[in-house]
């Protein structure tokens, strides 16, 4: 990593995660002269699915917890932060795979959001605004402890080989790890709405989210609904967040660069995963192609005046769910 | 009145020692390092009485109070450099002059003007809550929605002044070279005339802040509060409430931002941090968002410790902010002056003859919006 790019990403640590994804996007390039005029917009849209998928993996977690449960996870960030934290940690002091972390992340946030359900949110879930108050707190102690013990300068999750080139696809020329995180990200999606909509626990979910008390009295356990639930979405934050940090550096303060987009991406979808995966489609593909007529800072602004006006106009999200919620 | 802590009395007295203590600071020192950080953090008081009138009194949780905070600040940043150009030999401001901009843009025009300059830093930012504000609540989106449209409301103003390299000198901000000159007269940021302008500007904001929470406007917003719907059905226009309540906020965050860079002759987009604007909200939670002297002993609280106590141990300073916020909001929902309330209200019962302990009950709980 050139000491430049360092220094970029330091000068604006915390809402211009644009200029840490660079590492795959720099590689985007033309890859013909022949149609020139075709060629720089085919780049912004697939540049824009590839942002697309990294706003999808990042939301997706905080999607199934505020879809779910209705808790506004301020540490959403930090989730992911942990996630590239636990990679790196196994990566580099136990010389796990790259691809084992992805899992061990999982599982490892998973138990931290399960510990932090059971020791807070639990006691929060009739008060929705103090639940992301009291999130932003835990927000603000998780950062601390990943600054006390490794340290505020950047870690780096080394890239596996096989994920080191690129390849030709079509106009434009892509890295195979953008590729692979595009990939993963449809499996995940797939593998979430398969469970949510496909299994008895899913099952169970959703009768949670429609009426907390009528699924109670059909037997279903809600406290352990929602406990389940929580850690779950935990775990797909810290799978982003070996994504992420695979894809950028990994900072203590990585978290707050993603949780806004995050946010957005969750409220334009209403909070559902399919309202999720358009949102961040629409979205990503926004930005890009914005950020290729005007600027990517300016591209920004105006996308998050966009979804502004849009909540204006549509306050529960381009697919409110039938039900209102509690 | 069972409890002292409602007794509006009581609590005028309380604001009243308070600001006698805080006149007393230049008697005692002058030091004019100290008057300069005590004046900063009479700045931090008056953003916690905004986030306190808005989100205590208005229910409003507003994430994104650096807008207007920002806005004053940039407003008054404009006017204190403009001051220090010349019309005629020396109109533009050299950070224009290394973006190539060869003549004044016409944003910054008005601002040659200082009394138009003041007018604009505070009316800007309250135009645009007013807008912005009738926007969110005419949609009557509420809660937690509020919350994170402000939010992306602040990042996207952020990202807009980041950008906007040529007008607002981007990352680096505007740091006027000379103090603000006021009817002809230097004030210097690190002088006691300084300390009175900001201790005049928190006392007036507080003292009309109680004045607005007492009075009738200031019971519907405590109402709508609790029940934004019962308010409705009883024939008052909601949007319209929440929309001034939050608009007023705004002004003041405007006019502490105006403060600020008196104070420190320095803006940049440093002031619409997403971090700084939530760390209004905490100090408003755990010192009582429900009380505006609760919110600003909050600000007082944790802005003096994290300068005392965190430049050795920030890291460790956070860390504990972090836990404690988290009991705070726990335990404690009404913050440190909910336990004033708790306490005060025990010691009140206990003095109480036994049998009047009844009927006193029902007036406690309809006193208990008015702290």
């Amino acid at each position: 990593m050139p000491p430049s790019r360092l220094l970029k990403h330091k000068g604006r640590p915390r809402h211009a995660p644009d200029a840490q994804w660079r590492r795959g996007i720099g590689d985007v390039a033309l890859g013909n002269s022949l149609s020139a005029d075709i060629a720089p917009i085919a780049n912004a849209l697939i540049l824009g699915l590839s942002i697309a998928s990294i706003w999808l993996i990042a939301a997706l977690g905080l999607a199934i917890i505020y879809g779910a449960i209705g808790v506004i996870n301020m540490a959403h960030g930090e989730f992911i932060m942990l996630g590239a934290y636990t990679s790196y940690a196994l990566q580099s002091f136990f010389g796990l795979p790259f691809l084992l972390c992805i899992p061990a992340a999982f599982i490892v946030v998973a138990f931290i959001g399960l510990l932090l359900e059971r020791g807070l949110i639990r006691y929060l879930y009739k008060r929705p605004l103090d639940t992301l108050l009291a999130t932003w707190g835990v927000s603000l102690v998780l950062t601390q402890l990943v600054r006390l013990t490794f340290g505020s300068d950047p870690k780096y999750i080394a890239v596996p080989e096989m994920f080191q080139s690129n390849v030709q696809l079509g106009f434009v020329n892509l890295s195979v790890l953008r590729i692979f995180v595009f990939a993963l990200t449809i499996v995940l999606v797939a593998a979430t709405a398969f469970l949510f909509y496909r299994t008895r626990f899913g099952m169970q979910v959703r009768a949670v989210m429609q009426n907390k008390e009528m699924a109670a009295s059909f037997g279903i356990n809600a406290d352990r609904v929602y406990m389940l639930t929580f850690a779950l979405g935990a775990g797909l934050a810290g799978v982003a967040g070996s994504l992420l940090g695979v894809l950028a550096i990994v900072l203590p303060t990585m978290g707050t660069a993603y949780v806004v987009q995050a946010f957005l991406v969750v409220v334009v979808g209403g909070g559902t995963i399919l309202g999720s995966v358009v949102a961040s489609g629409l979205t990503g593909e926004f930005q890009s192609v914005l950020a290729y007529v005007t600027n990517e800072t300016f591209a920004r602004f105006l996308l998050y005046l966009l979804i502004v006006v849009l909540l204006r106009f549509r306050p529960a999200g381009l697919f409110a769910p039938a039900k209102a919620r509690r | 009145m069972t409890n002292l802590y409602h007794n509006r009395s009581a609590q005028w007295i309380v604001y009243a020692l308070m600001f006698a203590f805080l006149a007393a600071i230049p008697l005692i020192t002058n030091d004019s390092f100290l008057l300069n950080q005590f004046a900063t953090y009479g700045v931090y008081g008056m953003l916690a009485v905004s986030i306190s009138l808005s989100w205590g009194f208005g229910g409003i949780l507003n994430l994104g109070q650096g807008i207007a905070f920002g806005l004053g600040a940039y407003g008054m940043g404009m006017t204190m450099q403009m001051q220090s150009q010349d019309p005629v030999s020396n109109p533009i401001p050299p950070f224009m002059l290394n973006n190539s901009l060869d003549h004044l843009p016409a944003l910054w025009s008005p601002f040659q003007n200082t009394a138009l300059g003041f007018i604009l830093s505070l009316a800007v930012p309250t135009i645009f809550y007013v807008f912005f504000g009738s926007l969110m609540f005419r949609a009557r989106v509420s809660g937690p929605f509020i919350a994170i449209m402000t939010l992306a409301m602040l990042t996207a103003l952020y990202t807009l002044i980041l950008d906007m390299q040529p007008y607002t000198n981007g990352a680096n901000g505007i740091a006027p070279p000379a103090p603000l000159k006021l009817l002809g007269a230097e004030i210097d940021p690190y002088s006691v005339a300084s300390y009175w302008i900001v201790y005049g500007a928190l006392l007036f904001v507080t003292v009309a802040s109680k004045l607005i929470t007492q009075s009738k406007f200031g019971l519907v917003t405590q109402a709508l509060r609790s029940d934004p719907e019962r308010v409705r059905f009883l024939g008052y226009n909601v949007a319209s409430y929440e929309t001034i309540v939050y608009a007023l906020s705004g002004l003041i965050a405007a006019l502490a931002g105006c403060c600020l860079v008196m104070l420190v002759q320095y803006v940049s987009p440093a002031q619409l941090d997403v971090n700084f604007s939530i760390g209004m909200v905490i100090w408003a939670g755990i010192g009582g968002r429900f009380s505006l002297i609760g919110s600003m002993l909050g600000a007082f609280l944790i802005q003096g410790g994290q300068s005392y106590l965190g430049d050795q141990f920030l890291a460790t300073w956070l860390l504990l902010l972090g836990g404690f916020f988290i009991l705070v909001v726990r335990f404690l929902p009404k913050g440190l002056a909910g336990l004033l309330e708790l306490s005060l209200g025990m010691i009140g019962a206990h003095m109480q003859p036994k049998d009047a302990s009844r009927p006193q009950r029902g007036a406690e709980a309809t006193s208990k919006a008015e702290a």
